[in-house]
């Protein structure tokens, strides 16, 4: 059975090695869904996001005790996997002999067979809708369209002031509104 | 598969990934043993001179200060105090200088000295003896 997760307690763990791994252990029941879903969104692919969590969290293991509690753990915890979904990608990239700037567009190209996907064309459209944004555009619009989290929260996780979100939500939003009618 | 839902606010916003089936129980289990194990150091017990070593250095530097102002001070009195010799003698010149007799006192003092008979007998044989 899940106990509930206090963080006080789980640093309490982190710190004392003689129970790091133990709490660590309760980091992972407690994030590795969240942290995957953020992953596969930017990366489509279930088994390329699962690579990733596992990067993620090999990645926080090692540099733990760098964690000093400035941040939430959960901020902390999602920046890493934003930033290796970039990495990620960036790499993707470079094998397909595409540039950095190039749309990311070849992500979503294999959805329709992958055994993964779970969608109709509309959702499908929609994701090509999204992967067709500026990345920061892309991150915003996820996180507040499908996880609806708060501007607060994105605002900690992407180090982006609240307006400039705004101004970025607002600007995906018409570009996606855009992609659809185009693609009727 | 639909198609004419086409504006953003009629298609469904749920994400449409799946896993496969007990994918998150296995992954918690499965990244916990692949976690690398972490080398512990031992904590280097602290000796009683690091504990120490600071105090010691402070005391030195202190012995250090206080060696080298005595040297200077004791320096400083050396001169001083030949100094102050010198102007002794100077003021012991001065003291005789000062001294003033009367004629009459210093034929008193002459006549004594001749008076004296050994002292008498010892300048006329020495007169005597040039005379020859």
């Amino acid at each position: 059975m899940k106990t509930k997760f206090n963080e006080e307690d789980i640093l309490e763990l982190l710190r004392d090695p003689e129970t790091q791994r133990e709490g660590f252990a309760q980091v992972v029941v407690e994030y590795s869904e969240r942290l995957y879903w953020q992953i596969r969104k930017m990366v489509f692919s279930h088994e390329d996001a699962n690579d990733i969590l596992q990067d993620v969290f090999i990645k926080a293991w090692l540099n733990i005790e760098k964690f000093r509690g400035d941040a939430k753990l959960s901020t902390w915890l999602y920046k890493i996997a934003i930033n290796e979904s970039i990495t990620f990608i960036n790499r993707s990239k470079t094998k397909l002999n595409l540039s950095i700037d190039d749309s990311d567009s070849f992500l979503v190209n294999q959805l329709q067979g992958d055994e993964y996907f779970d969608g109709d064309e509309a959702q499908l459209l929609l994701q090509k809708a999204v992967v067709s944004l500026p990345e920061k555009q892309r991150l915003v619009f996820q996180m507040k369209y499908f996880d609806e989290l708060k501007y607060d929260e994105i605002s900690e996780m992407l180090g982006t002031s609240v307006g400039a979100l705004k101004a970025s939500y607002h600007h995906a939003v018409k570009k996606v509104e855009k992609f659809l009618k185009e693609s009727n | 598969m639909e198609t004419k839902k086409q504006t953003l606010a009629d298609i469904n916003k749920k994400v449409p990934f799946k896993v496969p089936e007990n994918y998150f129980p296995q992954f918690n289990e499965s990244i916990m043993a692949m976690l690398p194990e972490k080398v512990v150091e031992p904590v280097k017990p602290i000796s009683l001179w690091d504990k120490s070593k600071t105090w010691v250095y402070m005391a030195a530097m202190f012995l250090g200060l206080i060696f080298t102002m005595k040297v200077l001070v004791t320096t400083t009195d050396t001169s001083n105090t030949v100094n102050n010799t010198a102007s002794t003698s100077l003021s012991q010149e001065d003291n005789w200088n000062d001294v003033k007799i009367s004629e009459e006192e210093f034929f008193d003092y002459i006549e004594t000295q001749f008076v004296d008979e050994n002292y008498y007998n010892l300048v006329n044989n020495e007169v005597y003896s040039n005379s020859l």
